[in-house]
């Protein structure tokens, strides 16, 4: 094959017959590379999101207000963005407490409530963000929001724009990876590559509802006998050259047969990737594996771990299912928010604690939230809280981020975001920055404009980073 | 957050500082204001940095003129003023500065200064450039917007070469550039190629040989004679249907957020494949979906057609979750502009939603003029549901089929009205005689009851709830009041645990008293949402005489369903008594009667029983005569809002920032002739389409013949096949594209006759050839392109080489979808739990947004959000894998192999046969010999047999099309 005679558009559509990177490939010449690379060193190489699907409570979690328990029960005006989507509005709500204590851990002093144990014994190691707020009320619109940085309209990932950015470091393995997503929500958009080419786009492994140990990538093993799979692929491997033969000068015909040989080695490598040999028993029971009610979270939090040893960029662990109201969507019932941390609590403090054991934790960010946060009242006066995408919590931590702070406020109730505010467009525009790449340069140009993660805003948030 | 303080007080040390004069004033401005203003808002404010919605701080004229949302400052008015408000935070869609509040000393400074008459020395900064457009003038005469001309074909000097004008137009450009067009296609190869791009499918080896006899008689003929045929094929529409379902964004679900059923698509897929099939002009096409149901028509079928056909503007990837309505009113207005400018019109209108696009000649007046004829135009069933829905409208049938439908329509309709008198005469009866059945009676045990049931002490409580036993016909333990107390102050939460996943009628038992309320609100959180029902407790409950209905619910096993009452807004005392939760089709459960019914069946003796008796056999009536009768089928439909206007510019495309109002219209810089009055009782939807399809519409007829183009040549005379704006790629051949154009609308805008017209050419019968280094990108057409099948040729073709496609044309094709309501939620378990298995044509495969075949994900057809005016061509790894590991292609390599082996004849004539089956091409000598080898080592023959078969698939002559 001539390379000179890949065109650009061509060359992005086949050279990904690897998980190609785009940015770093050398073919950074065209319209759709404006250079989206930060002068500086980057202080991180991946990510691990470890999503909570459907909102959870950040006022009994990370963000104590100590004036719900003082208030609880009364009733008071919020502006409750439900209602005033809906009719402009707003009822009066009543006041509810959190429902488990907080108390400060660590050197830091960070609050942190019991709601979350294991966790709370890292905050040392967290940086917390008190003022995060979104778009979108309803979970679909939100969590696209989150995952695409709009709404609405059909988007690329944000996993899909790091890795159209940076590409994979194993060529053997994808870019980016997402463990175990959910249908609904925004289902694979929330994935999607969109406009990007399809070599960007996530890769799922299992899906939510399939069991964390049945997971896998689709068709990577042969469906019989080694030596059967290997006579087949000698057979194919002689038939393509022969036809390849006939046929000169077709480069995509080339990347066709490389394509194959990929696979092939994809299926010696990958499965020992998505496995969990090698690991000590220490280690699967510092992720909770094999004991209820961590064992499936934890196995993917350890999955999400092997993955970005083996180079991937983006890994998402999806804590959630396929349902309207998922996992963490407490609109009643609060105390089932329990049951949900228990199921995640040990899994993530293993994951911290195995990255920084293993020295990854430097180059590796570790972003831990959901699409918004709930009301600090209760739902129509029930037992739950509604969404509230105003003001809420996420955590970040390694890759460059400072270490046992808590940055930004929200109300005194814990409703609105308001001081040191960071949009959900901030956030983007943040880890982007702490992997290297420009929000406002990582472009590209479809349907007549440029296009970016970040649309006309982002804002990165420098005060964050050590 | 607490509600917003009152305006503050300006604080005391401002209240003693005098402040005259004019100076006084200046040095006010110096001293507070300014450093504010520099310090908090030039950031995005000031001609230095940013201008963020046109506001500029920096200047007494910047603030004077204001940015998109007016006038940022009224002197002496700061109750009028947008800067006050928003440094307030008073309104949520303009908090500013956006990060973080001002402190409350200078949100005083700012609303002080403003009180004063705002004086402020500075001049006006020099203005930094604004990207705008090009002008309107400019734009219409860009080659796009410029009227279609008729070329005359250019002199060439290889006078024998070209076959048509067509071939004059690419040789001539060919010999301008010194290049050698490529010999003609071998006729084997131009067989498969007309096959796959006319119907979509390889020839069969029979095919294939009566092609080859007649083409060595007269190639020409038989050409001329193979496309004829291909073309009145029935799959002719198939192949080409899919073609403008991509360019129409069609799907079965909505996709996205909450994906829902769109039961109803494959009638417009049907009315695709149909008019493509009878070459209805493309131009009614179009006109059709854009106004189809304010077209005349002359029999039922002809409305049918129209009706299905407006489905095109609902069936867009819609977030119906949205809970402002009015913005998913206008995002769905939005995706509508969007489809219809990109699908026809080439144009990226959507850039105009918020701004003047910044490269084409479209204003944001335009966008708006076009938005005024969608926002008169119906394709949102109401504005108030939780999760809001598409319109779906009912299809006439013909003569006598109709006159039955009518038949029991009004049949219906009377029985209904009849059972509403009846419910209305027992409540009546019920009041009458309330006081003395509730307080006799005798309490229920909950055990004896069906379903989950919940007694009042299961609840969680909010407030003081009294307990009671006075009305006697309770169940359990008695029941609880809110003792008329505390209105606003009391929730009751039932938060039953399903053990299964389905749906359940929800009842309540209130023990209802002439003092209760009237109106209790009940929220119920289900699987698909959440709804309010408000119950008159004063009426005695209809449903054995203890409960009333509250509808039917989804519920997810371990799901976060509950039913919360609350005393809000009441007057009258509430009761809540038992909660009941029926599993729909509920089998009887031994021991249990019917739902409801108590055990020890209580005989009736009330006076009302009578009158339920009746109410009961009207309702079993309705139940009979609805499941017996005649269906009314019902299509996606939009239809004219009966408040017909126009509409407000957005300002950045935020709904609830309204500018100046915009008559409706069209593009300006496409218009025929001026732009045509509009009618005011109509939305304009029919003017629009009259514009979009008219002959003289620069864009439109070359829009669509390059799309034809690209679908057979693989690339486009315009390569951005969806941007024939100022930052899309100029044609190669301009003239040809004027030729082509010109030609189909003078032909009535026949899709066949161009199709013909194009593979007639000696130009598409050139041979494939590999790019060469001088021109890569085969802008001179010197050569056919060599092409990977699509996702559903790759499907089909697997299939038939199994022998198991079935051809069954048209109808639809989403299993279970027939039996379920298109608006009922649930509906959308069946996309998450579909299994595909059926084995039709591609072309009928469920099209769901959210759970796409996996197939079709690999090979580049996972998003259909939007519409695809060309599928891009990807080569990864995930595609090896799938023809080496996957169990649909192991199987389909299986009867493959045991097709071949029922053929008659030795291994050679085998691998001949199963070749010209799978490749359109006998095997070559190499490919003989490697085949005998591998059979020779294979540990069985089947399995030898069954290898070759999988490896022929996933080779490259199977996947590629010279």
């Amino acid at each position: 094959m001539n390379p000179l005679l890949f065109s650009r558009r061509r060359a992005l559509q086949t050279l990904g017959c690897g998980f190609g990177s785009l940015a770093m490939a050398g073919l950074a010449s065209g319209e759709n590379s404006p250079a989206p690379l930060l002068k500086h060193t980057a202080r991180a190489k991946r990510i691990i999101f470890l999503f909570m699907q459907g909102g959870v409570s950040h006022v009994d979690s990370f963000d104590h207000k100590p004036k719900l328990a003082a208030e609880d029960g009364r009733l008071l005006d919020f502006a409750d963005l439900r209602s005033l989507a809906k009719t402009g509005k707003s009822p009066q709500q009543r006041v509810m407490k959190p429902l488990w204590d907080f108390s400060q851990h660590g050197e830091s002093g960070l609050w942190g409530s019991s709601l979350f144990p294991e966790m709370c014994a890292h905050l040392d190691d967290l940086c917390v963000i008190r003022s995060m707020h979104t778009e979108g009320i309803a979970h679909g619109p939100a969590t696209l929001f989150m995952h695409t940085g709009t709404t609405t309209f059909v988007r690329p990932s944000m996993g899909a724009w790091i890795n159209y950015g940076l590409g994979s470091e194993n060529q053997n393995m994808p870019g980016f990876v997402t463990i175990s997503p959910s249908l609904g929500n925004g289902g694979p958009r929330n994935y999607g590559n969109a406009f990007l080419p399809a070599v960007f786009q996530g890769t799922p492994i299992g899906r939510a509802g399939i069991a964390a140990k049945d997971a896998s990538i689709g068709n990577l093993r042969p469906a019989r006998t080694q030596d059967e799979a290997r006579r087949q692929f000698d057979l194919l491997r002689e038939l393509n050259a022969e036809q390849l033969r006939q046929k000169p000068g077709e480069s995509e015909l080339d990347a066709v047969l490389q394509s194959y040989e990929l696979a092939w080695r994809m299926q010696d490598s990958a499965p020992s990737v998505l496995g969990m040999d090698g690991e000590s028993p220490e280690t699967l029971a510092l992720y909770g594996i094999g004991r209820a009610p961590t064992d499936n979270f934890g196995r993917q939090c350890l999955l999400a771990r092997r993955l970005c040893e083996s180079g991937v960029r983006f890994v998402q662990v999806n804590y959630g299912d396929n349902t309207n109201n998922p996992a963490w969507d407490q609109h009643s019932n609060l105390k089932k928010h329990g049951d949900h941390a228990a199921a995640v609590d040990r899994p993530v403090a293993g994951l911290l604690a195995d990255l920084k054991q293993r020295g990854l934790l430097e180059d590796t960010i570790v972003w831990w939230g959901g699409e918004f946060g709930r009301t600090p009242y209760a739902e129509k006066n029930g037992t739950g809280r509604d969404h509230n995408p105003a003001g809420f919590s996420i955590w970040v931590a390694g890759g460059g981020f400072k270490k046992g702070v808590a940055y930004g406020e929200t109300d005194e109730y814990g409703h609105h975001a308001v001081a040191n505010k960071v949009h959900m467009h901030d956030l983007h525009a943040t880890l982007l920055h702490a992997l290297g790449l420009d929000h406002e340069a990582l472009t590209f140009r479809h349907a007549g404009r440029d296009y970016r993660l970040t649309d006309v805003y982002g804002r990165v948030v420098h005060d964050l980073f050590a | 957050m607490p509600k917003l303080p009152p305006i503050l007080p300006v604080a005391l040390w401002l209240a003693s500082a005098p402040f005259a004069g004019a100076d006084a004033g200046v040095d006010f401005f110096e001293k507070k204001v300014r450093p504010v203003l520099v310090e908090r808002c030039y950031e995005c404010h000031s001609a230095e940095h940013k201008i963020k919605g046109g506001l500029r701080l920096d200047s007494k004229e910047g603030w004077l003129k204001g940015g998109d949302s007016g006038p940022a400052a009224h002197p002496g008015a700061p109750e009028k003023s947008l800067l006050v408000e928003a440094v307030h935070y008073a309104n949520r869609d303009m908090q500013m500065p956006p990060k973080q509040r001002l402190p409350k000393e200078e949100i005083a400074v700012l609303e002080e200064w403003v009180r004063m008459g705002a004086p402020d020395p500075r001049a006006e900064a020099p203005m930094v450039k604004k990207q705008t457009g090009m002008s309107l003038e400019a734009g219409r005469k860009f080659w796009s917007y410029a009227p279609v001309q008729k070329p005359a074909p250019p002199k060439v000097a290889q006078t024998e070469w070209p076959r048509s004008e067509l071939d004059r137009f690419t040789l001539a450009a060919m010999e301008h550039a010194g290049v050698v067009p490529a010999p003609d296609a071998p006729l084997p190869v131009l067989a498969r190629r007309l096959y796959y791009n006319l119907v979509g499918l390889p020839p069969s080896p029979e095919q294939l040989d009566a092609f080859l006899k007649d083409a060595a008689q007269d190639r020409k003929a038989a050409v001329t004679s193979l496309v004829n045929a291909l073309l009145a094929s029935p799959h002719f529409g198939e192949a080409w249907g899919r073609h403008w379902l991509d360019i129409t964004r069609f799907a079965e679900s909505s996709g996205g957020g909450r994906t829902l059923l769109f039961k109803d698509a494959w009638r417009f897929r049907d009315y695709v494949l149909e008019s493509l099939n009878a070459d209805v002009p493309l131009k009614q096409l179009i006109r059709e979906h854009l106004a189809g149901d304010l077209l005349p028509s002359n029999s039922a079928a002809e409305r049918r057609r129209q009706l299905a056909s407006t489905a095109f503007l609902s069936l867009g990837p819609t977030n119906y979750e949205e809970q402002d309505k009015q913005q998913l009113r206008f995002d769905v207005i939005d995706e509508q502009i969007e489809a219809v400018g990109r699908a026809f019109l080439g144009q990226t209108l959507g850039c105009a939603r918020c701004h003047d696009h910044k490269f084409d000649p479209v204003s944001q007046r335009d966008y708006y003029a076009l938005a005024g004829i969608f926002a008169s135009t119906r394709t949102l069933f109401n504005y108030t549901d939780n999760v809001a829905r598409w319109i779906v409208q009912p299809l006439p049938a013909e003569g006598p089929q109709e006159e039955l439908l009518r038949q029991h329509e009004g049949q219906m309709a009377k029985l209904r009205a009849q059972i509403e008198t009846a419910k209305s005469a027992l409540a009546e009866k019920a009041k009458a005689s309330s006081v003395e059945t509730t307080t006799a009676g005798t309490p229920l045990d909950p055990s004896q009851l069906a379903g989950i049931v919940l007694d009042d002490s299961d609840a969680k409580v909010v407030g003081f709830w009294k307990p009671s036993t006075y009305v006697r016909n309770f169940i359990g333990q008695g029941y609880v009041t809110d003792d008329n107390k505390g209105k606003g102050e009391k929730t009751l939460t039932f938060s039953p645990t399903f053990p299964a996943t389905g749906r359940y009628e929800v009842r309540l038992a209130y023990a209802h008293s002439p003092n209760r309320a009237k109106n209790v609100r009940i929220n119920i959180l289900h699987a698909d949402g959440e709804d309010s029902v408000f119950v008159d407790q004063t009426e005695t409950p209809l449903v054995e005489g203890h409960f009333v209905s509250l509808g039917k619910f989804r519920f997810e096993k371990d799901g976060a369903g509950y039913v919360l009452i609350s005393n809000e807004g009441t007057t009258g005392y509430v009761a809540v008594d038992a909660l009941q939760f029926l599993p729909e089709n509920a089998q009887k459960a031994p021991g249990k009667e019917a739902p409801g019914t108590p055990k020890t069946a209580k005989r009736d003796d009330s006076p009302q029983a009578a009158a339920r008796k009746e109410l009961a056999a009207l309702e079993a009536q309705l139940k009979k005569l609805s499941a017996d009768g005649p269906a009314r089928t019902q299509t996606m439909a939009v239809y004219d809002d009966p408040q017909v206007g126009d509409t407000q510019i957005r300002v950045r495309g935020i709904e609830r920032q309204r500018g100046e109002k915009v008559p409706r219209g069209f593009l300006q810089v496409a218009l025929v002739g001026g732009q045509p009055a509009l009618p005011p009782e109509q939305s304009g939807r029919m003017e629009l389409a009259e514009w979009v399809t008219s002959d003289h519409n620069p864009l439109t007829a070359r829009v669509l013949v390059n799309r034809v183009w690209t679908w057979l040549y693989g690339s486009g005379l315009v390569r951005t096949v969806d941007n024939f704006g100022t930052t899309g790629e100029a044609p190669t051949h301009p003239e040809l594209l004027d030729h082509l154009a010109s030609r189909f609308v003078a032909e009535g805008w026949s899709l066949k006759k161009l199709v013909r017209a194009i593979v007639l050419s000696r130009t598409w019968q050139q041979a494939a050839q590999a790019p060469t280094a001088q021109d890569p990108d085969n802008r001179l057409l010197s050569h056919a392109n060599r092409r990977r099948l699509s996702a559903e040729q790759i499907r089909d073709s697997l299939l038939l080489g199994a022998g198991r496609l079935d051809l069954q044309v048209g109808g639809p094709n989403i299993e279970g979808a027939g039996d379920v309501d298109a608006n009922n939620f649930s509906a959308q378990n069946i996309e998450y739990n579909y299994v595909y298995k059926d084995v039709r044509r591609s072309f009928y495969t469920p099209a769901f947004r959210n759970k796409r075949l996996e197939l079709f994900e690999i090979f580049d057809f996972g998003n259909i959000n939007q519409p695809i005016g060309q599928r891009t061509s990807s080569t990864v790894a995930p595609q090896a894998l799938f023809f080496l590991n996957s169990p649909f292609v192991a199987e389909q390599a299986e009867a493959a192999s045991a097709l071949t082996l029922a053929t008659e004849g030795d291994a050679q004539a085998r691998l001949h046969a199963a070749c010209l089956r799978l490749l359109g091409r006998p095997p070559s000598a190499k490919e003989t010999t490697l085949f005998q080898r591998f059979l020779q080592t294979a540990p069985t023959p089947e399995q030898g047999w069954r290898q070759i078969h999988q490896a022929l698939f996933a080779s490259l002559d199977f996947r590629y099309l010279d």
